[in-house]
């Protein structure tokens, strides 16, 4: 066996599953402020949130399920 | 030197043609100051609620009652919403937020333990400061004003 493969080797930075967890969701929210940058430049095909919101809250179901889901998350981070 | 000619200023509305004082330019300034002010009060008090407490259940549901009462008694003039949406450029979004749900109910699913959080564990501990919690207090009560627009 070539010894020069075996033993500790190089320090290996293990990362915790909580920092993986917590990069995911930087790693989300930053794309999606990314999207909202991409976005607003002239011409382009992507919606901004006002507008994809507003798209959805066009019908009288979406707007009551949009107006809820803003309340929900206020009840739940600010009354909880 | 011939002034005669030189037209004249229309006069200034009287107290008796229908101008009201606070239809003037100052007004919506001044209105929107104060209407920032006490939301910034509220939002400074609602932040010193102590959680799981009738007094931060009522500062929230107060917003919410406002917001869906203008929304069905006094809508204000809405922001034309498109006509329709542009399919690829949509998807980016959907394929965000499906990202963020899955990462979320994955944490939620394991119970949020502290080597797998969820966003809501991640940050309760950043809203603590007083002032912290009273922004974002404000911030998601522009955000449901800018949605009854919508």
């Amino acid at each position: 066996m070539d010894l020069r493969r075996l033993g500790a080797g190089a320090a290996v930075t293990i990362m915790s599953t909580r920092a993986v967890t917590i990069v995911g969701f930087v790693l989300v929210i930053a794309a999606m402020f990314l999207l909202e940058f991409l976005a607003r430049r002239p011409g382009s095909r992507i919606p901004t949130v006002g507008q994809w919101l507003g798209y959805l809250m066009r019908p009288r179901i979406g707007r009551v399920l949009v107006l809820l889901g803003w309340w929900w998350l206020g009840w739940h981070y600010f009354a909880r | 030197m011939a002034t005669g000619n030189v037209p004249r200023p229309p006069d200034p509305p009287g107290p008796r043609t229908g101008y009201l004082p606070w239809h003037g330019r100052r007004w919506p300034r001044a209105r929107t100051a104060a209407i920032g002010v006490v939301l910034a009060g509220y939002a400074w008090a609602a932040g010193a609620a102590e959680p799981f407490s009738t007094t931060s259940l009522v500062f929230v549901l107060i917003p919410g009652v406002v917001v869906a009462a203008i929304a069905v008694a006094w809508p204000p003039q809405r922001i034309p919403p498109p006509e329709k949406l542009d399919i690829t450029g949509m998807f980016y979004w959907v394929i965000a937020v499906a990202a963020l749900f899955e990462w979320e109910a994955s944490a939620w699913k394991d119970n949020s333990l502290p080597w797998h959080p969820s966003l809501t564990d991640l940050i309760n501990p950043l809203l603590g400061p007083h002032l912290v919690k009273s922004v974002a207090i404000l911030l998601w009560i522009c955000v449901g004003w800018a949605l009854v627009r919508r």
